[in-house]
Formats: C-alpha cells, structure tokens, sequence
C-alpha cells in the first residue's frame, strides 16, 4: 500500500550529509498504520503515500500524501483529513520516531488529472 | 481590518480563483499567503508585548522562521487551552511547510482540494490562537518561537 522512502533529499541544504532516524530503516510499523487507517476511514479514503525524507529546514520528516474519495472531498474535506492526521498520530508516536509529520490531500479526480507518480 | 486577517482573505480568494482558472501561480500564491497571514498574526501579538512602538517593526523581523517552527509543545492531557494552543502549533508547521512547496518546488502542483484543506488549516489556527492569545501559556510560546529555551 505504502510507497517505498526514498533517501534522497528532499531539499538539499548544503554539502554535508544528512541521516535519517533508525526507523526509516524498517518502515513495517509505518506501513501497517497506514494500512489500518485507510481501511479505517474508506471509502473515503482511497489509499495513503508515504516518504520519509527531509522538510525545507532539514528536519528528519514523513510526508503523508492521501487521496480522497471525490465525495468526501466535496462534503466533509476537514473533517476526514483531520481524522486521518488523528488516527496516524495515534498510531505513530511521531516524536519518539524523530519525524516531523506532514499531510496532504487530494481528491481521486484531482489526481487522474495532474497524474503525479508521487500520488499514484 | 488587520493586516494578518487581510492576508488570509486574500489567500482565500487566490484560492477561489486558482480553482476556478486552474491557475498554479493562484494556488501556490495562496497557500504562501495564509502562512504569511499565521506569521504575522502570531508576530503581532508578540510585539505588542514591546512598550516602544516605533521599535515592534524591527523586533518582528528578528523572527526565524525554522526557530519558530522548532517550538514545540507537548502534554499527556492537554487542557482545552493547550489543545488549541497545540492546533496553533501544528498548523504553523504545516504551512510553513507547504509554503516553501508552494514557493519553491515547481516539479510538485497544488490541487484545489489541497489548497482547501491548507486554508481551512490556517483557518482554524487563526480561531484557536484568538481564544488562547492572552493565556500565559501561548505568551510564553510566543517567546519559545522567538527563540528563547523553555524555563
């Protein structure tokens, strides 16, 4: 269900190298979370990608991207997009992790049209 | 109107018409505002803490924006006033992150549901900082993101 990480970084900083926490190394417990929260919150979440990597100030970071159902999207957006970053945070201790979390949504139509590998 | 509460109408209304042109440029300059908006909103409050008026400009600028995201809050049961204080502090990151994406990443494109849910992010950030703006605990957030350590 999960995309794999990538260990490139996402926002090169400068020449030195940059280590990600251990748990990039077995993501099985990140993949088993989103797993149970996208069958948690369907159908109106269609499936949840991951990637493990860096955010802008070089901060060991997750990038959740989630997609959503077109109805879900129209209707309650707020409301299931709050509910995914809850249950996440409530399977995922984040700070113990060393990972800043971020979110994304989009919804099913929204993808077929920009198409983008990262989100497919 | 206030300046920060003038931002975020504004990253509305970019928003309305990135969706309704399917602009990226409307979209991203959106998303960039109502973190500006948030940005400001919480300076402002930080420098009116100032007694020299003529002096909050130069103050406000001092502001980092990786040190303010640094600021973190935590509890193992948060009050109501920690809990809005902390949907402060999530938002703030988030957008701070989605703006350097919407500023800076071209290879990735907003969609306009994601512009929406980063709106309503900062939407709700502005409500729950209004109700915990004078606590103790949100000025002395102020000072974390300002850069002075915890006591």
């Amino acid at each position: 269900m999960s995309r794999e990480y990538r260990r490139a970084m996402r926002y090169p900083q400068d020449e030195e190298p940059m280590y990600l926490p251990s748990v990039a190394a077995n993501t099985l417990p990140i993949d088993r979370a989103v797993t149970e929260v996208a069958e948690r919150l369907a159908p109106d979440v269609q499936y949840i990608r991951y990637e493990i990597g860096w955010d802008w100030s070089g901060d060991p970071a997750i990038f959740f991207r989630v997609v959503l159902s077109d109805e879900a999207s129209q209707k309650r957006l707020r409301k299931v997009a709050t509910q995914v970053v809850w249950h996440l945070a409530r399977l995922l201790d984040f700070p113990s992790m060393g990972l800043f979390p971020y979110h994304n949504f989009r919804s099913v139509s929204e993808q077929a049209v920009l198409r983008e590998e990262a989100w497919a | 109107m206030a300046f920060p509460d003038d931002l975020l109408k504004d990253a509305h209304h970019l928003a309305a018409r990135g969706e309704k042109d399917l602009r990226q440029s409307s979209l991203r300059r959106a998303v960039s505002t109502a973190y500006y908006a948030l940005f400001h909103l919480l300076i402002a409050d930080f420098v009116l803490n100032w007694k020299r008026p003529d002096q909050r400009v130069r103050l406000g600028r001092m502001f980092d924006h990786s040190k303010m995201k640094q600021a973190k809050f935590q509890s193992a049961n948060p009050t109501p006033v920690e809990e809005d204080l902390k949907t402060v502090i999530d938002a703030f990151a988030q957008l701070q992150e989605d703006r350097y994406t919407a500023d800076y990443d071209v290879g990735t494109n907003w969609s306009p549901k994601g512009v929406e849910n980063t709106l309503a992010i900062a939407d709700e950030a502005f409500k729950a900082w209004r109700i915990v703006r004078k606590e103790k605990i949100a000025q002395d957030h102020l000072l974390t993101m300002f850069g002075a350590r915890r006591m």
